[in-house]
């Protein structure tokens, strides 16, 4: 056996185990937080599905994320343009390998084809996550009937589908409505003359109407115009107000004299576009996606939108009155431009589509994921555009990882979204790509396909108003605190490219082994804290003194 | 660990010939003069040791030693200008001037300076009291003031690896029984109810429901995710590994790179002192390995007769009057291989999954764990007198106890992990904040779930409860 002193004259090495810090060579390059590995496994997964078709699927490729079938895992619609979209039912064991099966939704081959994309939320209150569903053409509010199927309610609901191009759609429950308000942003009005240039149609807002049985209509739409071909849209209390004002995301490559848009909803009355008067800044770019955070917490949600070029990201000016929307850009400071590829030879712009804060490595800071991928074949712009992963640094800026990651594939992207598919903490991500597979990653965290391995803490929590209108507590706002540290995430139904989720809400938590979770329901009361443990899934339904824990299988 | 292996093929690179039978060296910095103040100079690559199949007891326990007495130095990272002594890395609000300081820490320069009656590694007088918070941000403003913090005595940590493998299998345990009755509801479609025992110690009950949903409302004495969380007078750490690192940086202003390296918050010089990387994975695991091959307590040998006669009768009575109920006099313990990281740590203290292979400590190797007795399954029966488990410990007519105002980590103020007993002879004072002078006063402070045997003791005649003192003072911490 040897033994070894613990004097220093055993000492064999060199090894300086102990040193003052020394100033390092610039590491601007590299990510200090934890970057995941993800693992693209669709074809392995079940998953084998294009979006694809003519110029009208230039844009849309969503998917809608969501528990069709009760089992609290999450589930995935994925559109499909001119293909059928496609129902997957989630088979994944927990902390295994994707899996996924096709299932019969139970809606028709022609409601389910030209598809763009589609966002769950819960129309009628009972509980079981309904689908709207974008198309080229009629739109549909498909209400869930359980075990993933699904019956076309547009008639039972009074709602005229349209003949519109629908490429955006975001939900709200308003003061004193029992049903969600529902917008739908539309793009080309190809039936005008001239189009497709300076043609965008007018979006529209459809307010719940309750029938005599106790049930909801949406009969009349409210037309929001003007329209500039609208890409994303997101209803978000931008103000701290209580009251979620429409933010509207617009492509440039089409409207004449259009901008970014946001419009005020007050209850009771029409929508009103903020305009210079109100302090809204001119703004045009080619917004394809909404992403919000609040990222400093201080109640006033910061905006990333992708566009082609360089993203966005918006926070409320500092030195403005905050009930003045006079926003500053911010995403230089940030890092979070990617303005063109990050890798390959091409130095072109890049065209950027969905996006979405969450956190990838649990380390407890917001990552931003964008989709990219050139429109079809433009020239000025970069043909090799594979995805963002920025990972939020300590530094409050964000660094580049998406090829390190492993998600830099050559495909052109549209709609995803990040979720944890097989329920181990960590958030895999789905990627709906133009006129190629919809790709598949598992993350890894630090393992590999071999071993998966663990970053950070995580907690995900599930917020319900059981027995009660809203039942999804959209409009809510979650707060986990870790020692003194809070961050916070707003349950809404909107933003991104096409592409909604609903279910678990993601927390990495970092070092922190506990949390305590508040709630600030949609009606603005707040909940007492939940002490919660990190690593589990947690429910905190509305009045209950303790949260409910749910263990996968 | 990656760092670590780099330095692992320097080790077999340059240390070789000298070490050719041992692949795992300490790795010492050649460079310091023997007058060094730094405490900090040898680091063990653990991925090495463990991939080297050699027992690592040996290998660990005399740097664990070492580093358990050293009084860290500022050279070795010691003090933490800017960060609290927080569980999780926080940064101060303000400065203090002060390096040293008893309530927002440093508050200590050696984990022996408090943790030394009777012997290295075991309790602490009143002295040596630490106050415990979530961490004081701005010291020159936070005070004494119980709402800021509780005060508490230093804990002997003898037979802590015992205790910690106990509460491994118990967690273990426990979980199997949490996804039984999930299975159970699951194919049933009914809700299902489980009691929930291990090791005969109850904790409760949980109710399963068919959609995998769990409510925890029925738990008793245990957290929410059912990690049994053993260490501490509150019991909510749950490792040695957990603890030391926590206390590293607390108490001496060390930060162990596990928790407050760059990958968790952004440097690797969390404090500002100008010393990133404080301590390693390697020096952490030698502390463990140090702690958890302590020997437990055992009984005074030779006690004169009357002593013996009766310590004998006041056992008796111990279990009569109901305190064997929480301090349980023996658990069983299946597996003496204790592993380094353990199972149950999360992210900021080394997990199993961030090394190939974990440290394999047998601590049947151990003579006086050969020492133990077993039971007739061949279980070492860990004589703790406690059950890990937490009570309520205070009431109305009996709150010397429930003298905290904040509650910690979850657990009420009034509530604490039964005292496990061995070696009570040898720390007082007593409670856990060492403010009781005799076993009878504490013995008497008790209520909330012990009330009942409170009263019983009271009631006992005077030889009776002597008998139960002189019990008690035959649990010691060998010398």
């Amino acid at each position: 056996m040897t033994r070894f002193g613990i004097t220093a004259s055993c000492a064999l090495l060199t090894a300086g185990l102990i040193h003052p810090v020394l100033a390092t060579e610039s590491q601007q390059d590299r990510s200090l937080a934890p970057v995941p590995t993800f693992l693209e496994e669709a074809t392995a997964a079940g998953i084998d599905h294009t979006y694809d078709g003519a110029w009208e699927f230039f844009v849309g490729g969503g998917t809608a994320i969501f528990d069709c079938n009760g089992d609290r895992r999450p589930d995935l619609f994925i559109a499909g343009g001119k293909n059928q979209a496609r129902l997957y039912r989630n088979e994944s064991p927990t902390g295994g390998a994707l899996k996924f099966v096709p299932v019969d939704s139970g809606i028709g081959e022609k409601q389910a084809g030209k598809v763009l994309g589609a966002y769950p939320l819960d129309i009628n209150n009972d509980d079981l996550l309904d689908l709207v569903v974008l198309r080229l053409g009629e739109n549909l509010l498909l209400e869930g009937k359980g075990d993933c199927k699904f019956e076309l309610a547009n008639r039972p609901l009074g709602f005229d589908g349209g003949r519109e191009w629908t490429t955006a759609f975001s939900a709200t429950y308003e003061p004193d409505l029992d049903f969600p308000t529902l917008a739908f942003g539309n793009y080309v009005d190809r039936s005008a003359p001239g189009s497709p240039w300076g043609t965008c149609h007018d979006n529209f807002l459809f307010r719940p109407v309750a029938t005599e049985e106790g049930g909801v209509a949406y009969p009349e739409a409210t037309r929001l115009s003007p329209g500039y071909c609208t890409l994303s849209i997101l209803f978000t209390d931008w103000n701290r107000s209580g009251e979620p004002a429409l933010r509207v995301s617009n492509d440039r490559h089409y409207y004449r004299g259009g901008e970014e848009q946001l419009w005020a909803v007050p209850p009771g009355r029409p929508p009103r576009p903020y305009r210079k008067s109100d302090g809204w800044q001119h703004l045009k770019i080619w917004g394809m996606g909404i992403a919000s955070i609040d990222l400093d917490v201080d109640g006033f949600p910061e905006y990333a939108l992708t566009s082609m070029g360089d993203t966005k990201l918006q926070k409320l000016d500092d030195e403005s009155d905050e009930t003045v929307p006079i926003y500053q850009d911010i995403a230089f400071d940030l890092g979070v431009t990617a303005h063109r590829p990050y890798a390959g030879e091409d130095l072109k712009p890049s065209t950027g589509w969905h996006s979405e804060f969450q956190d990838v490595n649990n380390d407890g800071l917001w990552d931003l994921f964008i989709a990219k991928g050139n429109v079809e074949a433009m020239p000025d712009f970069a043909a090799y555009d594979p995805d963002n992963l920025l990972l939020g640094q300590w530094s409050g800026k964000f660094t580049e990882a998406g090829g390190a990651a492993g998600i830099g594939s050559d495909r052109r992207g549209r709609g995803a979204g990040l979720a944890d598919f097989n329920s181990d903490g960590l958030l895999d991500l789905i990627v709906v790509n133009r006129a190629a597979p919809v790709s598949l990653f598992r993350n890894l965290g630090a393992g590999t396909a071999g071993g998966p391995k663990p970053l950070g803490n995580w907690l995900a929590i599930d917020v319900r108003q059981p027995g009660d209108k809203n039942t999804r507590a959209v409009g809510a706002k979650i707060s986990v605190k870790t020692g003194n540290r809070t961050v916070v995430k707003d349950i809404q139904v909107g933003a991104g490219h096409a592409s909604g989720q609903m279910g678990f809400v993601h927390f990495g938590l970092g070092v922190a082994e506990r949390a305590n979770v508040r709630i600030k329901w949609p009606d603005g009361d707040w909940s007492h804290g939940y002490r919660v443990f990190a690593n589990g899934h947690v429910i905190i339904e509305r009045g209950a003194e303790k949260a409910r824990l749910w263990y996968p299988e | 660990m990656k760092q670590h292996l780099g330095r692992a093929v320097l080790a077999l690179t340059l240390g070789l010939p000298l070490v050719a039978q041992f692949p795992i060296s300490a790795l010492a910095d050649p460079d310091l003069p023997p007058w060094s103040e730094k405490a900090l100079q040898q680091d063990v690559d653990i991925e090495a040791l463990a991939a080297s199949g050699q027992d690592p007891i040996p290998v660990l326990q005399p740097l664990g030693e070492h580093l358990f007495s050293a009084k860290f130095t500022s050279l070795d990272g010691a003090g933490r200008p800017d960060a609290t002594g927080a569980i999780v890395p926080t940064k101060v609000r303000r400065k203090s001037h002060l390096t040293f300081q008893r309530l927002a820490g440093l508050d200590a320069n050696a984990c022996a300076s408090c943790h030394n009656e009777p012997v290295a590694g075991g309790a602490g007088s009143f002295t040596a009291n630490v106050f415990v918070s979530e961490g004081f941000e701005s010291a020159d403003f936070d005070t004494i003031d119980p709402q800021f913090s509780n005060e508490r005595n230093t804990n002997a940590i003898q037979g802590a690896g015992l205790i910690e493998l106990l509460a491994r299998e118990m967690t273990s345990d426990l979980r199997k029984q949490r996804k039984e009755v999930l299975a159970e509801a699951r194919k049933s479609g009914q809700p299902a109810k489980a009691q929930l025992e291990t090791k005969g110690v109850s904790f409760g009950s949980l109710t399963a429901y068919p959609d995998g949903t769990l409510d925890v409302s029925g738990l008793d004495g245990i957290d929410d995710d059912l990690t049994l969380r053993p260490f501490s007078q509150k019991g909510v750490f749950s490792s040695l590994r957990q603890f030391t690192v926590n206390a590293m940086n607390a108490h001496h202003g060390i930060q162990a790179s596990e928790r407050f390296d760059s990958k968790w918050t952004g440097t690797d010089d969390f404090d500002a002192d100008g010393y990133s990387a404080e301590m390693t994975p390697g020096q952490i695991s030698a502390l463990v390995a140090w702690q958890a091959t302590l020997p437990a307590p055992t009984r005074k040998q030779d006690l004169p007769e009357v002593w013996q006669q009766a310590a004998d009768e006041g056992e008796r009575r111990f279990a009569e009057i109901g305190c064997a109920s929480c301090h349980v006099p023996a658990l069983p313990l299946d597996s003496l291989v204790f592993h380094d990281p353990g199972p149950f740590d999360t992210a900021g203290t080394l997990r199993q999954s961030e090394m190939d292979t974990p440290l394999a400590l047998d601590l049947a190797t151990l003579d006086w764990v050969k020492a133990l007795p077993r039971d007739d399954q061949g279980r070492v029966l860990v004589p703790l007198f406690g059950d890990l488990k937490r009570h309520k410990i205070a009431d109305a007519a009996n709150d010397t106890f429930g003298n905290e105002l904040l509650a910690q980590r979850f657990v009420a103020r009034d509530v604490f992990i039964t005292a496990e007993l061995w070696g009570i002879g040898s720390t007082a004072p007593y409670g856990h904040r060492g403010d009781l002078t005799t076993l009878n006063e504490v013995i008497l402070a008790h209520g909330g779930a012990a009330g009942e045997s409170r009263k019983a003791y009271d009631a006992l005649s005077e030889k009776d409860r002597q008998s139960v003192i002189a019990f008690l003072r035959s649990l010691e911490i060998a010398q």
